[in-house]
């Protein structure tokens, strides 16, 4: 490659770099900005100002969001471990066992993955509410399941399939059942996989919007990115573009550290398999 | 072959389970019944005069408050959806007045004890009590009403030769502004204030956009959109779209954007809620803002529609409604005359800007230390009608906005058809909105 | 679309092919008792409401007003599909997924080919910086470009007034321009996403056709077209797919940036506005079924039409 060349593709990185963190330093930046400084149609703010940050995390919407940002995390991680748990069984019988349905299931998978949630969303509201799973943190985890468990089952398909499955069936031919075999065998070689997929399954649950605005109403369950609708200027007609910002600043923080401690194994994670041939 | 590990699986999933939904719904603590208060968002008004009334209370209640979205039309969705599923933890909701027919007839609202009612009739300005009431009944509490009012920047104004001491039509302002070239600011966003703007002009012209309110069957209603009235409020929108005194971004514009246009001096015009004048004030007190502004402000009635007749400004507020499936009803009631007293009314206009539904309030001396236009406001609500009452307002208001907006461009005649077929179509359920 | 899911257990177990025996049906069992509760879930959560949501679209059924409703048949769906909101809907719709697709499959495959050429050092940094746009909330996403375009609160105004645009540019205020922010949200969130598919398949073209193409003096271009391509085709088929319906159904920003004002109304909003805001949840869940048909369709077309090899698919 010559210098040119190879300053061509840099100056290529370097667009990259602004695409991508362009707008959220925008939102950094709008947060630091004070209600009178949000008009002054400038990038950054004239005066830093932590109002914002001082408004939902001590002040006026304290009691709206944090409670939000709890429910957020509880219901996220939860959500994140039960489809991490369910798909890992699934995956394994997928990747290594003979047994009828196995298309089904992953047919099933893939449809729901391609569901439209408001298709879903208001007979499951209904539902809800008859068996009084309405506004708890059950009844954003279950259908938060529909989100994460197709994409847990397929990732972890792709990854098992990787595994030296060898070992597997050396220890089966040392007289283990297949259930051993998959307990002591396979799970520590699959650790990294179920970590990688459990990490998407959590971005997932986490960026979601409708369930969040259609299942909730109080501060027992409802999450962030509903709650970010909730927040008000000094006034009902007072726009809230400060605290949003704030807001929107800490929600992305948890997901930008996931992204900065774990890029290898999301990339990983997010393109394993889609391209074998 | 068993597989103790998939019981133990399965014994975890389900205590995760358990685990989230006793965290979720922690037993109620001993001690007096805990009454859910769902409020709007506000500066915290309501959650003070809730500790407020619960001290007041001496033990027998206690006032919990839970926040409903920012949007009127959204809060009323959260509200209507968990009553639908009889949700017997709604005991006091804030509700804004055009869905109290909605609320009434679906049966969501709890009888009022007739004490109660006429407590509720004291001491209010008329168009509250008219915002309250479905079928002859009152059937909400009124709390806090709120109005448009037309302000001016009196330094711009003085040079337009225009008298506001007299009562100015839209006409009028509109050619003054355009002569001057300034904006006027109004709502033309599409949104619940684009439907608050249609029915002032029309009601100010001596029309109305339902005439047979009251009728409980959606296809049986009646529109008078297509009346002159009407003709002549699409008349006005357009006149003021080609005069070019249009604030920034019209079709987007909303109270607060417009709030700011006003403030900058861009708009010498404004059609809005007091709220602003509190905005100024802040603004003031945080040194962003010269003293030199809000003394500039000038505040008179909503303009008129035609020249021999007294606008009728738009009507807002919140009033209080008490859950048909609450378990406390009477204690709920009788939290609502607690919160909707003289003494929290004042409090809430003097801390919030959100001007009373009690009349005496509005001759209190804090109030009008704080809010020197708080008899235009009072004159304001004796004068302003409330938009058309029918329980299928969400219906009748989004035809509206789809057909008005962006209000600039509207065809004074065919857009009153196009927005009376709308309607009607979407009443009998034949269309989508 | 069954036929294609199935996926070939990449071990070869020498016990397998055999007659029914013990061992085999023990692991019939075995796979249906760990993948059971998966499949239970999944069904509970979709099945459940999609059948539920059928039963409804074909009543008159207003939440507020239950004891009026009555069964009208196809009624709902024939209202529908003679409303021209309905089909101006579905126009734009087609239009934002077409739009923010093929732009999103030419810069994504831009943003690959810098990541597969870019500096040793400048990989890792590359590779962190475009998983950010993946993770950001599409919400928040979404309020971000709102606000940078608002006219009260943003920059954008101010910054491009070289290319007209005014301090009374009003970017939220025409059919075109709203359209265009949502696009530009959308493709900004998702790109990377595919980027990284493409890389992968990048990276799986062999270097040995690369090679052998470059010593018959084959140009970039030719190189690109004759040799890249076709052998990434299953990796842009995929990506297509994937984006193509998770744009279909896009809701979160229409939601937050317009709220369906200036037509900018999708499928999906159409369907929140009458079943949440209109509480009509009979013409609402007709609505949400004939957007599902509509999924199912778009899934049907490209697994038979452009023969998508699912069983490489993996994705959102």
């Amino acid at each position: 490659m010559s210098t040119r060349e190879k300053v061509g593709w840099g100056i290529g990185g370097l667009v990259i770099i602004v695409y991508c963190l362009f707008p959220v330093a925008w939102i950094v930046s709008l947060s630091f900005k004070s209600s009178d400084d949000i008009a002054n149609g400038q990038f950054l703010p004239t005066v830093f100002s932590g109002a914002n940050y001082e408004q939902i995390l001590v002040g006026d919407a304290a009691g709206l969001f944090l409670p939000a940002l709890v429910n957020s995390f509880g219901i996220c991680i939860i959500a994140t471990f039960i489809s991490c748990l369910l798909s890992m069984f699934a995956a394994y019988a997928i990747a290594r066992l003979d047994f009828p349905g196995k298309k089904l299931i992953l047919s099933t998978a893939l449809a729901v993955a391609i569901f439209p949630v408001i298709s879903i969303v208001t007979p499951l509201f209904n539902l809800w509410r008859q068996i009084g799973l309405y506004n708890t943190w059950p009844g954003l985890i279950i259908p938060y399941l529909s989100l994460t468990l197709p994409i847990s089952i397929w990732t972890l398909s792709a990854f098992f399939r990787e595994i030296p499955w060898e070992m597997e069936q050396a220890a089966q031919v040392d007289g283990a059942t297949p259930w051993q075999a998959f307990r002591k065998v396979i799970v520590p070689l699959a650790a990294p996989g179920v970590f990688t997929t459990a990490i998407i399954a959590f971005f997932l649950a986490w960026n979601d919007f409708v369930y969040g605005i259609s299942l909730t109403s109080t501060e027992a369950a409802r999450p962030v990115p509903a709650a970010l609708g909730l927040f008000s200027g000094a006034s009902q007609f007072e726009s809230p573009n400060g605290p949003i910002a704030a807001a929107a600043v800490i929600v992305t923080i948890p997901v930008v550290v996931l992204v900065l401690l774990f890029q290898r194994r999301i990339v990983a994670g997010l393109t394993n398999g889609a391209v074998k041939g | 072959m068993r597989h103790p590990r998939r019981r133990l699986t399965a014994m975890a999933v389900a205590v995760a389970v358990v685990a989230a939904l006793a965290a979720a719904c922690s037993s109620a603590p001993p001690g007096p019944p805990v009454l859910t208060w769902y409020i709007n968002p506000d500066d915290g008004g309501q959650a003070e005069i809730a500790n407020r009334c619960t001290a007041a209370a001496n033990g027998r209640y206690t006032i919990a408050t839970s926040t409903l979205p920012r949007q009127a039309s959204e809060q009323r969705q959260q509200l209507v959806r968990r009553l639908a599923a009889n949700d017997s933890s709604i005991d006091i909701m804030s509700i804004d007045p055009p869905y109290v027919p909605e609320f009434a007839q679906a049966g969501f609202l709890a009888p009022m004890p007739p004490a109660v009612e006429a407590a509720a009739r004291e001491d209010r300005v008329p168009s509250s009590i008219e915002a309250s009431t479905w079928q002859g009944r009152l059937v909400v509490v009124p709390f806090w009403a709120n109005t448009q009012l037309l302000w001016y920047r009196k330094s711009a104004v003085a040079a337009m030769g225009l008298d506001m001491n007299q009562p100015v039509t839209w006409d009028q302002i509109i050619q003054a502004a355009a002569r001057a070239r300034t904006q006027i600011a109004a709502q033309g966003v599409r949104g619940e204030s684009l439907t608050v703007w249609v029915n002032a002009l029309v009601e100010s012209g001596g029309g109305s956009v339902i005439t047979n309110v009251g009728e409980e069957d959606p296809a049986l209603i009646q529109l008078g959109l297509t009346a002159p009235p009407g003709i002549d409020a699409a008349r006005i929108l357009r006149e003021f779209g080609d005069a070019g005194v249009a604030p920034p971004g019209f079709p987007t514009a909303d109270e607060d954007t417009n709030a700011e246009s006003f403030q900058s001096g861009s708009a010498s015009f404004m059609v809005n809620y007091p709220f602003i004048w509190g905005k100024a004030k802040s603004g003031v007190e945080e040194g962003t803002l010269p003293q030199s502004v809000p003394d500039d402000y000038g505040w008179t009635l909503y303009p008129r529609t035609t020249p021999d007749r007294p606008s009728a400004p738009p009507l807002g507020g919140i009033n209080l409604g008490v859950g048909a499936f609450s378990e406390h009803p009477d204690l709920a009631y009788e939290a609502t005359t607690c919160i909707s007293s003289p003494a929290n009314s004042a409090y809430y206009f003097v801390s919030n800007g959100n001007p009373s539904s009690r009349i005496s309030v509005f001759s209190d001396p804090a109030v009008l230390a704080e809010f020197p236009m708080a008899p235009t406001i009072r004159d304001s609500l004796t004068a302003a009608a409330p938009r058309p009452q029918t329980a299928y307002y969400a219906e009748v208001s989004g035809g509206i906005q789809r057909t008005f907006h962006p209000p600039g461009s509207v065809t004074p005649g065919p857009t009153n058809e196009a927005a009376t077929a709308l309607i009607t179509a979407v009443l009998r359920k034949e269309a989508l909105l | 679309m069954s036929t294609t899911l199935d996926r070939p257990t990449s071990a070869v177990d020498p016990t397998r092919g055999g007659k029914l025996n013990e061992k085999s049906r023990a692991e019939r069992r075995l796979g249906w008792y760990l993948a059971g509760p998966a499949f239970a879930v999944m069904l509970l959560v979709t099945a459940y409401p999609i059948v539920q949501a059928i039963f409804d679209s074909l009543f008159d059924y207003r939440l507020t007003d239950p004891e009026n409703s009555s069964f009208v048949g196809l009624g709902n769906y024939g209202v529908i599909l003679t409303d021209s909101v309905w089909w101006t809907s579905f126009g734009v719709t087609v239009l934002i997924t077409v739009v923010t697709v093929a732009v999103e499959l030419v810069l994504g495959f831009a943003l690959a080919l810098v990541m597969l050429n870019a500096l040793r050092g400048l990989r890792p940094v590359l590779r962190t910086v475009i998983l950010i746009p993946y993770a950001v909330i599409t919400v928040v996403s979404a309020f971000a470009w709102q606000f940078a375009f608002s006219v009260d609160s943003g920059f954008v105004n101010s910054w491009f007034s070289f290319l007209g645009t005014t301090p009374e540019t009003d970017w939220f205020g025409t059919q075109g321009l709203s359209l265009f922010v949502i696009c530009l949200a959308e493709i900004w969130k998702t790109t990377p996403f595919i980027s990284l598919l493409l890389l992968a398949g990048l990276a799986q073209v062999p270097d040995v056709l690369q090679e052998a193409a470059k010593v018959d003096g084959a140009t970039w271009w030719q190189r690109m077209r004759r040799v890249t391509l076709p052998n990434m085709k299953a990796a842009i088929m995929v990506a297509v797919l994937f984006r193509t319906l998770d744009a279909f159904r896009v809701f979160d920003s229409v939601f937050v940036m317009t709220a369906g004002a200036n037509g900018t109304e999708t499928v999906s909003f159409l369907a929140y506005r009458q079943t949440i805001e209109r509480v009509e949840i009979g013409l609402g869940s007709a609505v949400s079924v004939l957007l599902f048909l509509s999924v199912v369709l778009i899934s049907v077309l490209f697994i038979k039409g452009f023969k998508v090899d699912l069983s490489q698919a993996r994705g959102e």
